[in-house]
């Protein structure tokens, strides 16, 4: 968001937006939503942007706001081997119920989803990721997780830059330099894949007589899947 | 058989009043004398007792009877009773690799209004339950804002404050049955779920004040937990990443969002994000984020990890849907359920809860023949948007098989789909908003199954 975006808003603008968003649809929020808000006055401080920038620590999947820094593959190899490896497999293939970073090249992910089989583990940043940027955030702000938070920028753009070339993203080479110029352009192979939902997608009837024919198909648990009822505690 | 009663026995087949004595018949004629002659008795054959065993052995004191109970204070934050110690919280230990991240389970099989008691509100941590200070707890509001400012927890307790009961629910509510049938109990099909009382300070409140630019189309919330969990949240005129609009249905949720600081009058657990999270009603609970540091104006989505790795839907198309964040209409009977066995045949009352991410529920239908007849049950007051409805439907058990289910459609007009309409356009491997119509059986034997109807 550009600094330029605020700078001369003023109340008396919102108002003219407000008319204008009827025909142009340019604008955000309804104004109205705020009509009926409270004035308040004398609660809470103003803040410097200087005083927000420790926690100013979102990156966008288009990598606005990342920070100065960089990472290498294989300074990332090291850290991952020390503090990443023993929940996300060696070969970022997953451990101990943790999440993998390799999942089933975009490819078969796809066929695999076709043909209805299971998708949930082959899901990996190779098929089921959007944006480079955005794996830098996690990092940073979650990993790893047992310690959040405590990577320094440059580690976490390492480890970025390493689970990306174990996970064979294109253009990320043994070589290759993370920071905040080079990953908004790494182009993740199963970005093409997102859409944004839109609205509902199931359209049932409030049928209330005789609403089919014949007889309900009724399917039980499976024998094989065993008791995972909570006890008849009563 | 009354109008709004719905039962198993085909009309016409009951021997009601057949056993009749003199006195039985004086009674009756007394009771339509009393009522004025009107048709009360004609309609009712049989009484209570009839058909019942009789006890015979003088009644005894109980122990209680004989001492002296506990003084005030004795528990200073009162416990359910001791007899009741299995109304808990319970999780799955296969489901998640560790109790950290992780995610519990509501009771509502024991359960019976629309409050989620604070003790058993679900849980669902990215990075464990943390006890935040409050003295020390901070809210930035900022982005494009005209002035950024910051609060303090006791800031946020006197600006002008909003309270209204909603239900809570994590979109993974179902998850596990979206292949087959595999969870025993009420408890674990439905208990990523929860409904409260909420108070706190309107988010528009905060948008005035700082004076939100009208360009902003989303704004995102952050916790200071260990995950410093970030959700984006659509306004009016949202787009994402690719410039798609984001559906009209979505964009007006956040007029009703919030800064919480209390559940069910007192301050927030712990659990439930402690001391202030964020709350916006009918949206996937994971979006209303807890232990809330940070809000932040903006004019894109964030596409957190959240947003493109885990709340997502991989469909049967092969492509992954994005931002899929209203929890539709849903329902489920919490009694009878899998977690009780029906005690004989005879007269219950069908009971179950109902709830929408778009609004107040209209009717909620209940059927005991696998969904071929329906009958509209009775809503309990208070019907409130974005709330848990309880209903109510007398039901006659003739102790033969019956498949239970209820339907629910809210006020948009939205009817919750069956389980075969679900999987038609999502597949079988998704994992969240699995909102279908839950079927019961009830056996002959009186054991109440979790069970699936495949083709209708």
């Amino acid at each position: 968001m550009s600094k330029s975006k605020m700078s001369n808003w003023s109340l008396g603008l919102a108002a003219a937006a407000v008319a204008l968003s009827l025909s142009a649809n340019a604008f955000a929020f309804d104004n109205a939503a705020l009509k009926s808000a409270p004035k308040v006055l004398g609660v809470g401080m103003n803040i410097t942007d200087a005083a927000i920038k420790p926690w100013d620590i979102s990156y966008f999947y288009d990598g606005t706001n990342l920070p100065e820094g960089k990472g290498t593959v294989s300074a990332g190899e090291k850290i991952y081997n020390e503090q990443c490896a023993m929940c996300h497999g060696d070969f970022g293939e997953g451990a101990h119920g943790y999440p993998k970073m390799v999942g089933d090249p975009v490819d078969e992910f796809e066929a695999s989803a076709k043909a209805g089989v299971d998708a949930v583990s082959n899901r990996g940043l190779n098929n089921n990721w959007g944006n480079a940027p955005t794996l830098m955030d996690m990092i940073h702000r979650h990993m790893p997780f047992y310690a959040p938070g405590t990577l320094t920028t440059d580690e976490s753009y390492s480890v970025t830059c390493y689970v990306m070339n174990l996970a064979s993203i294109p253009g990320v080479g043994s070589d290759f330099v993370c920071d905040k110029t080079s990953l908004p352009k790494i182009k993740m192979p199963g970005e093409p894949l997102y859409v944004t939902n839109s609205g509902p997608d199931t359209a049932n009837q409030r049928c209330m007589k005789d609403c089919y024919k014949g007889a309900p198909f009724v399917v039980e648990k499976a024998a094989s899947i065993g008791d995972v009822s909570v006890g008849k505690v009563k | 058989m009354s109008e709004n009663m719905i039962n198993t026995v085909p009309e016409g087949t009951k021997k009601a009043g057949e056993a009749s004595s003199d006195r039985r018949k004086f009674l009756r004629k007394s009771v339509a004398l009393a009522a004025g002659g009107a048709a009360i008795a004609a309609t009712s054959a049989a009484y209570a007792g009839d058909g019942l065993k009789t006890w015979t052995t003088p009644l005894q004191n109980e122990p209680t009877r004989h001492m002296l109970g506990r003084g005030v204070v004795s528990v200073p934050y009162g416990l359910p009773s001791k007899y009741e110690s299995g109304v808990v919280r319970r999780n799955v230990g296969w489901l998640t690799a560790d109790t950290i991240a992780s995610i519990s389970f509501t009771p509502w099989q024991d359960l019976h209004g629309i409050i989620t008691p604070n003790g058993l509100h679900f849980e669902r941590y990215h990075a464990g339950a943390v006890d935040v200070d409050p003295s020390k707890h901070h809210l930035v509001v900022h982005g494009m804002v005209k002035q950024p400012m910051i609060f303090t927890v006791d800031d946020l307790k006197r600006l002008p404050s909003h309270t209204a009961i909603h239900f809570l629910e994590c979109p993974a509510n179902g998850a596990m049955e979206w292949r087959g049938v595999q969870m025993d109990s009420l408890q674990f099909t439905h208990g990523m779920m929860s409904c409260s009382e909420w108070t706190g300070v309107k988010l528009t409140t905060l948008m005035e004040m700082v004076g939100v630019d009208p360009k902003a189309t989303w704004f995102y919330g952050e916790g200071t937990d260990g995950s410093a969990l970030q959700r984006s949240v659509p306004m009016e005129g949202a787009v994402d990443q690719h410039g798609r609009p984001i559906p009209a249905e979505y964009t007006s949720h956040y007029r009703d969002a919030m800064v919480c600081y209390a559940q069910n009058g007192e301050p927030l657990r712990p659990e439930n994000g402690y001391p202030i999270r964020l709350f916006i009603p009918g949206f996937e609970a994971n979006i209303s984020t807890k232990y809330l540091r940070r809000l932040m104006f903006v004019d894109k989505p964030l596409v957190t990890y959240q947003e493109t790795k885990h709340y997502i839907e991989v469909l049967p198309n092969g492509m992954i849907r994005q931002f899929d964040l209203v929890n539709e209409a849903n329902s489920v009977i919490n009694y009878p359920c899998p977690d009780f066995k029906m005690n004989g045949k005879g007269t219950y009352e069908i009971r179950g809860i109902a709830w929408s991410g778009y609004g107040k529920i209209a009717h909620v239908d209940v059927s005991v023949d696998g969904g071929k007849n329906w009958k509209q049950a009775n809503l309990v007051e208070p019907v409130l948007n974005k709330c848990l409805t309880k209903f109510t439907l007398p039901f006659e058990w003739d102790g033969e098989e019956a498949l239970i289910m209820s339907r629910a459609t809210d006020e948009s007009g939205y009817v919750q789909p069956t389980l075969k309409q679900l999987r038609e356009v999502r597949g079988f491997n998704s994992i969240y908003h699995k909102n279908s119509i839950q079927v019961w059986k009830i056996e002959k034997t009186g054991e109440v199954k979790n069970v699936q109807i495949e083709n209708v």
